[in-house]
């Protein structure tokens, strides 16, 4: 590791390490971009690829390490900073100004080349934003649109023709970070994608998140595999295949232990939940399946699959273009939560701040309210507070929650406590059918384990478990059946007998 | 209670006295805020220290109390209601006419009725038309300000059922004037239905979290109506007794009873983003107002300077109250 300059890397990452709340999400990275080389990082989620691009574009302060663009010691945690040394970020969720026009979005925050005593030449603005895309051949976005009525892809060219706009203001070339920049294209705008990226590269460094192989290997000459927030290997892309590098970012064995198979029982024979061709258009086509009792149906698929919309379906949450979801026999009406709920069925949200937990309230309350009636008084009207109570205590106690009492403000909890708590919502009320859409998410390993112990436990009482999971050794582990989605569709369903589990990249194979 | 925390790792050292403790600061501060001003006044003029003033107090914060604790309900869930001093003026008017024509219980029932009309579209707005509180109820303002100008023409409704004066300013219960019953008991039973019926709960959850609510299986829209329509008719009922109280429909004093209601809920410790707080905090909220409303007046502040006063300390305690972490950003 000499501390020279050295010219033909763009960028160098050496030994950054950062962890949250105690928890490592990145530990002792390396690897270095080279000049116009496109570099893959590929890792599963959690394995650190976005802290690793945060700690790049400025936004992330690592706990330690050093970095170097164009051979200069760069310093941490300032956007702006690295925005001038020409790092530039292409987001999933997209950082552009939807009311103003593109040309103003590509020179955000860098207007001050164009100002005369304060006031903007609008005109120069615009001439150099065409210069811009004429330069990197987009031709089909006008600089004087608004952002917000061009198509996802378009608006993607623009982030990137920022990027490079950027170049025009500092006189450095750009290193483009782009986050997961197929998940929402049409096979045919990724493919312009690609086509452009091929062209850009003379101008410029690249860095490819994906989750898709076929992107990494369609465009990257250096691939950087994650595992865990370490990285495992820097493989040239020539030098290895998709399922290489597909055992070395999934690679560890199954634990049959931490996912408690040896608890997995056969479920019974009567159907509890069944699904009949629901379709969300455009996300799910069609889609049917049943869960029996004490069944744990688990959909794979990878981001926009489109298995989130059919557990939000099934739950009430999204309404439904067609098709029906029946609980013992009973249909259950489109879009009604109320309903679904008054059926039976519980949702454990991924989203837990957002959607599971009330963190200002107690957890009393958070645990008895969508079971409000069974905690009422003999009128029926009035919540008894000996019942809400006991309620609560009962199931704190059986769930094992570490706090005070049912008083405790829920927020003030760890992450693995709250998820027990939006169980015990779902358990005090009592139901038939869960839900669950990435219940171990953002779980350090010894809540997650307390969950799927919990999940064995639902199971095992007979309730039918609907698991939604981007967690392949999560998902094989815990499921009795699992079927793979594919832009909308179920392209394979296997059987997942304790002892008897599918492998990861059989299942891969169905999901890219 | 005591659950014993042996952690794998993480999890927060939670120690349960501390805690419980920190949640009854602001009723502490409160506490001492009351206090603190009732010496201060007592000490400018020793006639604020007197029965009188104090039956005074409760007689002028009757009112305000009914339209804080309506307001409350809106804030509970997250939303506002500007229009709740239009609509207290609107029903004053109406009871005015009404009681010469339909009697006390005849002028008291329609006031109800017309605040529950105007919950009923501020709700509606809302819900179906996704119009943000504020502006809906802005608009409702001005425009239950104009309704009032037309059926009044700008100058106080006399009316002449001297008995509907006696009713609202007699008393049935120990001394009190029946409108401070009336207050106080509303204050009762809405602290008792928030805190211990369905109706109340599912207010402080949509205001807490409005996608854990509708997750929960809360039917978010029609009980997001429900608090503006009884925040509504509370407010009617808040004009029926104001018109009791004064002898008349008075098409002016709306917006100060806008501006009192809603330092009282805020002062009291209901956030304005909802999901804490809730009626019996409010009890307090007005207390702290009347008081400091009364003592400025009995100690001859200036009306200018009341309301100085008055808008500093609604803004102090909104930076107070405010939970900073729920927002990302401020507009």
């Amino acid at each position: 590791m000499s501390s020279t300059a050295n010219t033909a890397l763009a960028l160098e990452l050496d030994g950054i390490s950062k962890a949250y709340n105690g928890i490592p999400a990145v530990q002792n990275i390396c690897f270095k971009l080279k000049k116009h080389h496109v570099l893959g990082l590929v890792g599963e989620n959690g394995a650190g690829k976005s802290t690793i691009l945060g700690v790049i574009n400025g936004v992330v302060s690592p706990d330690a390490g050093h970095m170097r663009i164009y051979g200069k010691a760069a310093t941490f945690g300032h956007p702006d900073e690295a925005a001038r040394h020409g790092v530039a970020t292409v987001f999933q969720e997209q950082g552009l100004v939807p009311q103003l026009p593109v040309y103003e979005n590509m020179f955000l925050g860098r207007e001050n080349k164009f100002s005369v005593g304060g006031v903007l030449r609008r005109r120069s603005m615009i001439a150099e934003a065409q210069a811009v895309l004429d330069e990197l051949q987009i031709d089909n976005v006008d600089p004087c649109a608004v952002t917000g009525d061009l198509s996802f892809g378009q608006r993607q060219l623009v982030e990137i023709a920022k990027a490079f706009a950027l170049a025009r203001v500092y006189p450095v070339e750009p290193i483009i970070l782009l986050d997961e920049p197929t998940s929402a294209l049409s096979e045919k705008e990724a493919g312009k994608l690609f086509d452009g990226i091929q062209h850009w590269r003379t101008k410029a460094s690249i860095i490819i998140v994906s989750h898709s192989m076929a992107d990494i290997f369609r465009c990257c000459d250096d691939i950087v595999a994650l595992k865990d927030g370490r990285g495992v290997a820097q493989l040239d892309a020539k030098d290895t295949s998709p399922d290489k590098l597909h055992e070395l970012i999934v690679g560890r064995k199954r634990e049959e232990e931490y996912y408690k198979e040896f608890r997995q029982r056969k479920p019974g024979e009567r159907v509890v939940l069944s699904i009949q061709r629901i379709r969300k258009d455009p996300v799910v086509s069609e889609i049917s399946f049943d869960v029996r009792e004490g069944e744990i149906v688990g959909f794979a698929g990878v981001l926009g699959a489109g298995k989130a919309v059919v557990a939000s379906m099934v739950a009430g949450l999204t309404p439904r273009d067609g098709g029906e979801v029946m609980i013992e026999g009973k249909p259950i009406a489109s879009g009604s939560s109320f309903q679904a709920i008054s059926q039976g069925i519980g949702y454990v949200p991924a989203e837990r701040n957002l959607a599971g937990i009330i963190g200002a309230h107690t957890l009393e309350w958070n645990l008895t309210l969508p079971g409000l009636s069974r905690v009422m008084g003999r009128s029926g009207m009035v919540i008894s507070a000996r019942k809400s109570a006991e309620v609560t205590n009962h199931w704190l106690k059986r769930l094992k929650v570490r706090a005070p009492g049912g008083g405790t403000i829920a927020r003030n909890l760890s992450g693995g406590n709250q998820q027990k708590v939006v169980f015990a919502k779902w358990l005090a009320r009592g139901v038939k059918v869960l839900v669950l859409d990435e219940p171990g998410r953002g779980l350090d390993v010894g809540a997650k384990e307390e969950i799927y112990e919990l999940i064995r436990d639902i199971a095992s009482e007979g309730t039918a478990v609907l698991l939604i999971s981007d967690n392949l050794p999560e998902l094989i582990g815990l499921s009795n059946r699992i079927l793979v989605m594919r832009k909308g569709q179920v392209t394979a369903e296997f059987q997942a007998d304790a002892g008897a589990k599918p492998a990861e990249s059989a299942i891969v194979k169905h999901m890219i | 209670m005591s659950t014993t925390t042996v952690s794998t790792g993480t999890s927060k050292r939670l120690t349960s006295r501390p805690q419980a403790l920190r949640a009854y600061y602001p009723i502490l501060a409160q506490f001492t805020a009351v206090i603190i001003l009732i010496a201060f006044f007592a000490i400018q003029n020793p006639l604020f220290f007197s029965l009188t003033n104090f039956q005074n107090i409760g007689m002028q914060s009757s009112v305000l109390l009914l339209v804080a604790l309506a307001g409350t309900l809106v804030i509970m869930i997250g939303s506002i209601d500007l229009s709740v001093g239009a609509t207290v003026v609107l029903a004053t008017l109406i009871t005015a006419i009404a009681v010469d024509i339909y009697g006390s219980a005849g002028g008291i029932a329609l006031a109800v009725l017309t605040g529950a009309i105007v919950g009923l579209v501020n709700g509606g707005l809302l819900v179906y038309l996704k119009v943000p509180s504020f502006l809906a109820t802005l608009g409702m303002m001005s425009v239950l300000g104009g309704i009032a100008g037309h059926i009044s023409g700008g100058i106080a409704i006399v009316y002449q059922n001297w008995g509907y004066t006696d009713l609202v300013n007699g008393s049935f219960l120990m001394g009190l004037p029946n409108v401070a019953t009336v207050a106080l008991l509303s204050a009762v039973v809405l602290a008792f239905v928030s805190l211990r019926t369905k109706f109340g709960r599912y207010l402080y959850a949509i205001g807490g979290g409005e996608v854990v609510a509708s997750n929960s299986g809360v039917p978010i829209n029609r009980f997001k109506i429900w608090a503006f329509v009884v925040c509504g008719a509370l407010c009617g009922l808040a004009g029926a007794l104001l018109a009791g109280q004064v002898g008349a429909g008075t098409p002016a004093a709306g917006s100060a009873i806008l501006l009192n209601s809603i330092a009282a809920i805020v002062m009291g410790g209901t956030a304005l983003s909802g999901g804490v707080g809730g009626p019996h905090r409010t009890i307090l909220g007005v207390l702290l107002i009347a008081i400091l409303s009364n003592g400025m007046d009995v100690t001859e502040v200036g009306g200018f300077t009341q309301e100085i006063v008055k808008g500093l300390v609604i803004i102090i305690a909104v930076a107070l109250t405010t939970d900073r972490k729920k927002y990302q950003f401020i507009k």
